[in-house]
């Protein structure tokens, strides 16, 4: 089992290395301010929002005891989105402090739309089914919410809503790097404290009350850690889909279910992989670029269910 | 000072009454059986003792103190329970299950593993310590979840049917080692539904037989007590009839009273 982890982690770093070297040949001044200005911040990005997907994604899933359970299904995703309609129908280029506007509502939609269910999880008599039920409430209401907004808005921010939703890794430079990486970090490094308790969790969430775990406080802290992670990666990039539902299903079938392998294993593979998928992304349609959204949806959705079926056997 | 006292308890969940100002009081060292029909609020019972269930009126105490009021941690180290039912959706290996039994205990993580295999062994399920709890039939994650119990060395332990789904052998098993635990100064509650069971734990005599039938406490008899049969005859609406074994008494039930 070790050597299957460093085995893992060898190939993470493999895959990162290779990502920042990929693509048309560079040489000379342009080729280095492409590869330094360019792609490495971009695959650090990368690494970042990759990271803390798939680990707010395991922790999730141990929290509510529910493969399925993701940032997607407790209502930051939605919040974001709602977020950034709201300012694209605005105006997308206005800045806050130096901001785009899109990021800053995104990221305070997310953060309100986890707020919301967090309230609720908080609640010592909600079970961890009720608080998803939650999530989902309010999911449904706040795209009743971007409905409207697109309804009212223009041909432009639509098209730009549209893009948006797809899911990009941004082109911003070292100066998103250093934005991103404190919250991303402060939530990851937090969230993996968390390790002890979320394994009381795995024979169930009363079990794990009898045991001494602290059952609304532990949601609370979980829910609110990882909501911050996620609406900083959703503010920049957009919803990124699978990459949360399929990394700790991937990293359990590969390792086994101990949290204080999944939760690491799973920031080490979420990085590589997004990265990967970017790179991907980035020389699939010669000349273009593809939304990496569209790269991990489409390479997410056939892994999981052939995972399922794997399992199943 | 009692180490579990329940006192006037009720627990309503809308129009329906669970449990109906049940007043229960667990002595140091005292072992507990608890009986009742389906329905009854047995599990409802051990849940408000773990205040897993607020109460609609009523107070439980632990060791003195509102089970409320506790620290989670230091409620841990008081009471634990053996759930009927174990979920087990993540593929984690039983000992690292049962190692995280250990929560309540600041710890390092190698210790939480050594004492893990100790609470295995002694459960005799050492052999299936590296399988994923998923993996597992519903016997034996049953002594699994038993061995997370032992791991979490609490003052005073809740069982709820700890024999349901185990072969004759193992349910012996399972009193034996209640019994066991119980003579380690330890306090016992035990949902039991086979009061014949109860001779495995020892000292039989020394047992004591609550009735719970409708949210509501029928009685509390010693095991030993003449009246027991009659009693429990009356709980579960049945005619019982005692059999003298060679150095037991077996109640069995023997026919439907008509109603």
């Amino acid at each position: 089992m070790r050597w299957r982890a460093s085995l893992i982690v060898v190939g993470c770093v493999v895959f990162l290395l290779a990502a920042v070297l990929v693509g048309p040949q560079l040489e000379g001044a342009q080729g280095q301010f492409i590869v330094w200005q360019l792609r490495v911040p971009r695959v650090l990005v990368g690494m970042l929002v990759g990271a803390t997907l798939a680990l707010v994604g395991a922790v999730f899933q141990a929290l509510f005891q529910n493969p399925l359970a993701t940032s997607d299904t407790v209502g930051t995703t939605a919040g974001a989105t709602v977020g950034a309609l709201f300012a694209l129908a605005l105006d997308s280029s206005r800045t806050v402090q130096g901001l785009p506007l899109v990021t800053v509502c995104a990221f305070a939609g997310a953060l309100a739309g986890s707020l919301l269910v967090a309230s609720f999880a908080s609640s010592r008599t909600a079970h961890s089914s009720d608080v998803l039920l939650a999530g989902i409430a309010v999911t449904l209401a706040t795209s009743a919410l971007a409905s409207g907004i697109q309804y009212i808005a223009d041909s432009r921010a639509l098209f730009a809503a549209t893009q948006w939703s797809l899911g990009q890794l941004p082109q911003v430079g070292y100066r998103g790097v250093l934005l991103l990486a404190p919250l991303c970090a402060l939530s990851c490094a937090l969230l993996l404290l968390l390790t002890r308790s979320l394994q009381a969790f795995a024979l169930g969430e009363e079990l794990a009350h009898s045991q001494g775990v602290n059952v609304p406080r532990l949601r609370l802290f979980a829910l609110a850690l990882g909501s911050l992670g996620v609406a900083s990666c959703v503010a920049w990039c957009g919803p990124i889909a699978f990459v949360g539902l399929v990394v700790p299903h991937l990293v359990r079938r590969l390792l086994g279910g101990s949290y204080r392998v999944l939760l690491p294993m799973s920031l080490c593979v979420g990085a590589a992989l997004l990265v990967t998928c970017d790179a991907f992304a980035r020389l699939i349609v010669p000349g273009r670029e593809l939304p990496v959204g569209i790269v991990t949806a489409a390479l997410g959705a056939p892994t999981l269910v052939f995972l399922v079926a794997r399992g199943r056997r | 000072m009692n180490q579990l006292e329940v006192v006037d308890l009720s627990v309503r969940l809308g129009e329906r009454t669970l449990l109906d100002r049940v007043t229960l009081r667990v002595a140091p060292g005292e072992f507990v059986a608890l009986i009742g029909p389906n329905g009854a609020g047995k599990t409802t019972l051990l849940k408000a003792a773990l205040g897993l269930r607020r109460p609609t009126s009523g107070s439980v105490r632990v060791a003195g103190e509102s089970v409320e009021g506790l620290d989670s941690r230091a409620r841990a180290a008081r009471i634990a329970w053996l759930p009927q039912h174990i979920r087990a959706e993540e593929p984690i290996s039983s000992l690292e299950s049962v190692a995280a039994a250990r929560y309540r205990f600041s710890e390092s993580h190698a210790d939480s593993r050594r004492a893990a295999e100790r609470a295995l062994a002694r459960v005799g399920a050492t052999q299936y310590a590296e399988r994923r709890v998923t993996d597992l039939s519903g016997g034996e994650r049953q002594r699994v979840a038993f061995a997370c119990l032992v791991a979490q060395e609490s003052d005073i332990l809740l069982f709820d049917e700890p024999a349901n789904h185990l072969d004759p052998a193992q349910q012996l098993d399972v009193y034996r080692l209640l019994g066991e635990l119980w003579r380690e100064e330890r306090s016992v509650l035990c949902i039991n539904h086979d009061v014949n069971l109860l001779h495995q734990v020892g000292d039989a005599a020394r047992v004591r037989v609550v009735g719970l039938r409708a949210g509501r406490l029928e009685f509390d008899a010693r095991f030993d007590a003449p009246a027991l049969p009659e009693h429990i005859g009356n709980l579960f609406g049945v005619e019982m009839e005692s059999v003298q074994g060679s150095d037991q008494r077996f109640i069995m039930p023997r026919s439907r009273r008509s109603p």
